[in-house]
């Protein structure tokens, strides 16, 4: 009892600060949610208007294509981050020259800000004087513009992000797998199995956890791509990398649609919560049941 | 005697100059005497004018007064939202914002902005002898309400200039293959068609000679707002679509069909003239914002191209930056027919009249303080220098001063340009709802760009979002 009364006075200080700067945040913008509220409208007060805004947003063409352009992004940048860090990671497991340094190097971007990571994107694909461009013409005659090509522009967005968060995923999986036993691995050679069986019956399963804590982070993370975008192609060319958190950024602060905004922000929290449940539902929840 | 009349006069020019200053500096220190320990918090656009507040006026004037002043300066985007945020919420952190011309309307629908008029008239005690609305040129007016109370001071203002490469207008062998193609001379063009012939020439001109070189400029940015802005303040108009082609005067109307303008037949000239431009613009313009768009011409890629004033600057003179220095030459953007008749008459304008002030927000805690800084900065004194690290003017003047009239020799006549027609350019039309419509048109204008909608079907879909922006907002009935 008196552990448990301990327990809750250790933790009340973060409680108290979740409680200010997460619930009640969000609480808020539940209620704005349930508003219209334009400070630049001939009216400029909040005015509750129901559930208008969230049946608006159900027609809303704008907001459904970045739902859709989001959802490619992240099935393609988070599907190409694992199989890539993965790989990545089974090299590190392996001694090679030069490793410490290799490793290092391939961190790096993890370290920088993603406005960073944007520009620097920015001046190696803009067309005549980014790098990308110029030696995709001078060796294989392809001309690249991220203003003009939507395809194009949505890849590049894609190996930006792949490139700015495989070494997290690479980091992960290798401290899933160096914690690996070595007795099941060595129990399914002696048996005669091969590289692949060991992978999808061993290696895999006992991994997955690690898997699924990275894919959720990089599923949360890449919900909410702004700055790199932002700072890239602004959301073009046209609408094909206007991702949901660019469309409500827009929504929100050049276009001052506070209540609008807000209804997109639930929805868009509502459809990660359900993202990542599905996630847990279909790739966890098997393991654990078999278990009990 | 001619020897000791002329020392005479000079030391008594000297002594009243020095004397005055001295009385100035004197209304300074005692003016700021009750604001000691005071830090004012501004924050602007980072642009070339107001770096020199930062670096040059704000240290001088906390010199002067001891009045500290901390000039935040960000990106366009960044500037916006953080000063609208804190005028929203009054948390007071800034006390001088950046006004741009064109949100002016919209702060003061919302009484953001402090009466700089009759907080001047309220406080004497406040109002330095130096500082006289009077002073500033016409543009100060777009910042004064009905009663002509100033909101912000003009810190700075230029056009939008039609700029061309003199070295490549003036060269024989160009001049002599231009004439021999289109059987005309090689001047800076008047007319749409004009400017169509010289890009064509100039960009096939590159490519038969191997150069980095093409006919014209073009901010066409797919995903940014600096291509719509690019349409409608500097494109439009040229074509005799004024106001973004809507009619405050008729319910908001932006169709056609209600009034408006949006999607006429001139709006749609227009387009496809500006996107025919594109089209044979440098490769990066697609991408292109303001800024690259100087920068595209200040690295010579371009033989002409609407380039923003602000820009000029540095694209005629700073040799660290720019390739073309000397090489630089101002006229008027290409019209249509009857557009300057329009424009002469007060009917219409002929291209984008830009800048912008600093205002004193009120929610701000240090008003008065704030108010003496803005003065400080609103004088005539503090304008040459200003006028030739930037080039703005705000102050008529300026113009005069010899160290202004050399840069303007070297700006190709920029600075005349300026005082003499800049009557005919406007700045953006008086709406509260500025942002929201460009907002809510935009994603339509981007899909225009890259041709997933046709210009016609795609102005069309414009209007009818305008309107219905409009009628969201509450300002169509």
């Amino acid at each position: 009892m008196q552990s448990n009364k301990l327990g809750w006075i250790l933790l009340a200080p973060t409680l108290v600060i979740l409680f200010f700067f997460g619930v009640l945040p969000f609480i808020y913008v539940v209620y704005v949610s349930f508003h219209s509220w334009n400070p630049f409208a001939a009216n400029p007060d909040m005015v509750f208007n129901w559930a208008d805004n969230f049946r608006r947003i159900v027609f809303d063409e704008e907001f459904l294509n970045s739902v859709g352009v989001t959802v490619m992004f992240v099935f393609f940048a988070v599907l190409s981050e694992l199989i890539v860090g993965y790989f990545l990671a089974q090299a590190f497991m392996k001694e090679f020259p030069g490793k410490a340094i290799f490793r290092t190097i391939h961190t790096l971007p993890l370290i920088m800000a993603p406005i960073i990571v944007g520009s620097v994107w920015k001046l190696m694909t803009t067309p005549s004087i980014g790098i990308i461009p110029h030696y995709l013409d001078e060796w294989f005659g392809i001309s690249m513009n991220i203003g003009t090509s939507a395809p194009t522009a949505f890849a590049t967005i894609v190996l930006m992000d792949v490139w700015h968060w495989t070494p997290l995923v690479t980091l992960t999986l290798i401290a899933a797998l160096v914690s690996l036993p070595p007795d099941p691995f060595e129990q399914a050679q002696i048996d005669g199995a091969n590289k692949r069986q060991i992978f999808w019956h061993i290696t895999l399963p006992m991994i997955a956890p690690a898997v699924v804590a990275t894919v959720f982070i990089r599923l949360m993370d890449a919900l909410r791509t702004v700055d790199e975008v932002w700072m890239l192609t602004g959301g073009g060319p046209g609408s094909a990398t206007r991702f949901v958190g660019v469309h409500i950024f827009k929504e929100v602060f050049p276009k001052t649609n506070y209540g609008y905004g807000s209804t997109i922000s639930v929805i868009v929290l509502y459809l990660t919560i359900v993202a990542c449940w599905l996630l847990y539902v279909t790739m966890l929840a098997p393991r654990t049941k078999k278990k009990g | 005697m001619n020897f000791a009349l002329k020392l005479g006069t000079s030391a008594l020019a000297i002594s009243v100059v020095a004397t005055s200053a001295y009385a100035d500096d004197a209304f300074w220190r005692k003016a700021a005497e009750p604001y000691q320990g005071v830090t004012l918090r501004g924050v602007t656009e980072s642009s070339p004018p107001s770096l020199y507040i930062r670096e040059v006026l704000a240290p001088q004037f906390e010199e002067l007064t001891g009045i500290r002043v901390d000039v935040e300066t960000t990106s366009w985007d960044q500037m916006f939202d953080k000063a609208i945020k804190d005028m929203e919420a009054g948390t007071g952190i800034y006390d001088m914002v950046y006004i741009e011309q064109d949100i002016i309307y919209s702060y003061l629908a919302r009484d953001f902005l402090v009466d700089t008029t009759q907080l001047l008239a309220d406080n004497p005690a406040l109002k330095a002898p130096t500082y006289d609305e009077a002073n500033f040129t016409t543009f100060a007016d777009y910042f004064e309400d009905a009663e002509g109370h100033l909101y912000g001071i003009p810190m700075e203002a230029f056009i939008k200039v039609y700029l061309y490469r003199t070295d490549l207008f003036g060269d024989a062998e160009i001049q002599a293959a231009f004439k021999a193609e289109t059987g005309r001379d090689l001047v800076p063009a008047t007319t749409h068609e004009e400017y169509a012939e010289i890009a064509r020439f100039f960009t096939k001109w590159g490519e038969d000679h191997d150069l980095d070189l093409w006919g014209t400029t073009a901010q066409a940015h797919t995903g940014h707002v600096a291509s719509w802005y690019e349409y409608y303040e500097s494109i439009a108009p040229t074509f005799g679509v004024y106001n973004w082609g809507i009619d405050a005067a008729n319910n908001y109307a932006a169709s056609v069909a209600n009034g408006g303008t949006m999607n006429s037949d001139e709006a749609k000239e227009a387009m496809t003239w500006w996107l025919s431009m594109r089209d044979i613009a440098p490769p990066e313009s697609p991408a292109s914002t303001w800024t690259e768009v100087g920068t595209t011409f200040g690295a010579g890629r371009a033989a002409q191209g609407l380039v923003y004033g602000e820009n000029a600057g540095w694209i005629a003179a700073d040799k660290e930056k720019s390739l073309v220095v000397g090489n630089v030459g101002v006229a008027l953007p290409p019209l249509a027919e009857g557009v300057m008749e329009a424009a002469e008459a007060g009917e219409g304008y002929i291209g984008y009249y830009d800048g912008g002030a600093f205002g004193l927000p009120s929610t701000s805690k240090q008003k008065e303080a704030a108010m003496l800084f803005l003065q400080y900065i609103g004088q005539n004194e503090v304008q040459p220098d200003w006028a030739v690290a930037a080039p703005r003017v705000t102050n008529k003047n300026t113009y005069d001063d010899p160290k202004v009239q050399a840069m303007n020799e070297e700006l190709g006549g920029y600075y005349d340009m300026l005082k003499d027609k800049g009557y005919l350019f406007a700045g953006a039309p008086a709406y509260p709802f500025h942002a929201q419509v460009r907002e809510a048109t935009a994603p339509t204008f981007y899909k225009i760009l890259i041709g997933d909608l046709g210009v016609s079907e795609g102005l069309d879909e414009m209007a009818a979002k305008a309107e219905a922006e409009l009628t969201n907002l509450g300002y169509r009935k």
